[in-house]
């Protein structure tokens, strides 16, 4: 059972810089096909002209823009080197540019295994697909692996591989905003009498996600921080631990048996129950042989900080 | 000194940035002051609270945000403005500052600083948010100047006059964001000086300084590299009209080492001096 930790502070700093687009232009993909409602450009109120100009900044750049001739012109002024519609466009480059930023921070290996044009077509499906409809960019990219899975976007080399390592990645998303428990400690432990551990119940660390994939993502996600350049991987069942103790986020790869056994504990089955899950998967060994190895790897769940509490 | 909310010259302070989390945290090196980007640390439980808890214990902060939208036309966030409330006490903030702009409507949000028409009628309806928000959070609300591209035609007034006629009807604190300043002055063709003298300075709590990315035909505000001469000189005067007031560096992309970040912010010492 290795794990392996995550350097990562906040998946996307938000700033009140301007992105400047120029240093990541459009690549040319379209985006997907919405339909934007066109506000009345005579509309000559506050909220009039914040819907106009809403509508024109988030039209996609593969777009045209919805004004029509002269309606820029006649809503905002010139400056002394650009004309209206280019003074808007600064606008609508710098919506995309943050948001795909945004993506890209919340998804790096999903863009390094994509390459960046796959990549970012595919962003710029997800946000004419998803406006943003709240104040934190947090928890934009939470609809990621649902776009994947939908089909949507453009046509990529493995969408399942890319759907597993996408949710691996949002799940390293979520346990860094999830707030803190207290591991389980020895002393916590060693109030349950022997004669009840099998039917002790414990409490799941509340910043742990236990995932399982159609693909090995965790050792392409593992590759590519070692800076190893690996192939896209052929379908093969996997499953991985994401969890946060203290500041530190870590990634622990799990046996299908491990899998199971975590997975009825976190469920609130009895500690007899889960374990019992995991003794179809090692067929072969004695009795004693399997009762040391899930006890092995319940001692590593405990000490790694993977629950919080008995009950 | 104080000015006239009673809020202290902190110095010269830096942005916290999560790439210099664990030298801030294991070093401790001596800075004057933190600002804090308020919105990565709301909507989480989680990690960014427990660097943030270090720093608050350790140094004076500020907190800064950019989705409170005040000049928008959809009803303000009260949620928003329950958790702000909450992070500033969490934090002992010494103020909270936001941006003069809006970012959506009709429920969507863009995420941009987005510029308002400067109208009687906006001015009207930003000074009942600000005084709404300032009663929320039991607090003069400062507001900053933002980096526009565009401006409406039918506008009545410019943005200094707007700025200055809001703090004084909704008695607000304002953020002087020179940088800002000296990029739309470029953008809109204005002199910056003409900006500097219609500020009312008894009202400015804080000034900004940050680099930005001058593509010729425009200037964006990206918070990129080193702060430009032009825009220093604008610093030393504010900072004198001000007579003496917190400064801080933002610096947002491509960002150098902690030590590095930290000496091009403490530059200001040079100016602020001078004009002293």
């Amino acid at each position: 059972m290795s794990r392996q930790i995550v350097d990562q502070g906040i998946p996307h700093e938000r700033a009140s810089a301007t992105p400047d687009a120029a240093r990541r232009p459009a690549r040319g993909g379209a985006a997907a096909h919405v339909h934007v409602e066109h506000p009345d450009p005579g509309d000559l109120t506050l909220r009039g002209r914040q819907r106009w100009f809403a509508t024109a900044v988030m039209t996609p750049e593969s777009d045209p823009s919805p004004a029509g001739p002269g309606e820029v012109e006649r809503i905002l002024t010139p400056g002394p080197r650009l004309g209206a519609t280019e003074r808007l466009e600064i606008y609508r480059r710098g919506y995309h540019a943050r948001l795909v930023e945004c993506l890209a921070d919340d998804y790096p290996v999903l863009r390094h295994a994509l390459g960046e044009d796959a990549f970012d077509e595919l962003c710029r499906v997800y946000i004419a697909t998803y406006p943003s409809d709240g104040p934190s960019l947090n928890y934009y990219g939470r609809r990621m692996a649902a776009l994947l899975r939908s089909g949507a976007g453009p046509a990529l080399p493995s969408r399942g591989f890319a759907a597993d390592l996408t949710t691996l990645e949002w799940a390293m998303v979520e346990v860094i905003h999830a707030p803190a428990s207290a591991p389980l400690t020895p002393e916590g432990l060693a109030e349950v009498p022997a004669e009840a551990w099998p039917g002790v119940r414990l409490v799941a660390n509340t910043a742990a996600r236990l995932l399982r994939f159609e693909y090995p993502v965790n050792r392409y996600f593992q590759a590519f921080r070692g800076g190893e350049a690996a192939p896209l991987p052929e379908a093969t069942a996997s499953a991985t631990v994401v969890y946060r103790s203290g500041p530190t986020l870590w990634r622990m790869d799990l046996t299908p048996p491990m899998h199971d056994a975590l997975a009825g504990l976190v469920a609130g089955e009895t500690l007899e129950e889960a374990l019992s899950h995991a003794e179809a998967g090692l067929a072969g060994l004695s009795e004693d042989e399997v009762g040391q190895r899930v006890m092995s790897w319940f001692q590593e769940w405990v000490s790694s900080g993977l629950f919080s509490g008995v009950r | 000194m104080s000015n006239r909310f009673g809020l202290p010259d902190l110095g010269v302070g830096i942005g916290l940035r999560t790439v210099h989390y664990g030298h801030i945290v294991d070093a401790e090196p001596q800075v004057d002051w933190f600002e804090i980007l308020s919105d990565n640390y709301m909507h989480t439980a989680g990690r960014p609270l427990h660097f943030l808890d270090a720093v608050a214990a350790r140094y004076p902060v500020a907190l800064h945000g950019v989705a409170l939208s005040i000049g928008s036309t959809d009803p303000i966030d009260r949620a928003y403005l329950g958790e702000l409330r909450a992070l500033r006490d969490r934090t002992r903030a010494r103020w909270v500052s936001d941006h003069l702009c809006w970012t959506g409507v009709a429920g969507r949000n863009t995420h941009d600083l987005l510029p308002l028409p400067y109208t009687e009628d906006t001015l009207r309806h930003v000074v009942d948010r600000v005084r709404f928000v300032q009663d929320f959070l039991g607090a003069p609300l400062a507001l900053e100047n933002p980096s526009t591209y565009v401006e409406f035609a039918g506008a009545s007034m410019r943005e200094w006059e707007f700025l200055a006629r809001l703090a004084e009807a909704a008695d607000c604190a304002i953020l002087l964001d020179v940088n800002n300043v000296f990029v739309s002055a470029r953008n809109h063709g204005f002199d910056p000086r003409t900006y500097l003298d219609a500020v009312p300075y008894d009202r400015v709590v804080q000034l900004h300084v940050a680099g930005h990315t001058d593509h010729g035909t425009h200037i964006i505000d990206s918070h990129i590299g080193p702060v430009v001469d032009g825009v220093w000189q604008l610093l030393g005067e504010a900072w004198r009209r001000a007579g003496g007031v917190s400064v801080l560096l933002e610096w947002d992309a491509e960002i150098p080492s902690f030590e590095d970040t930290h000496a091009e912010a403490l530059r200001a010492r040079r100016f602020i001096g001078a004009a002293a």
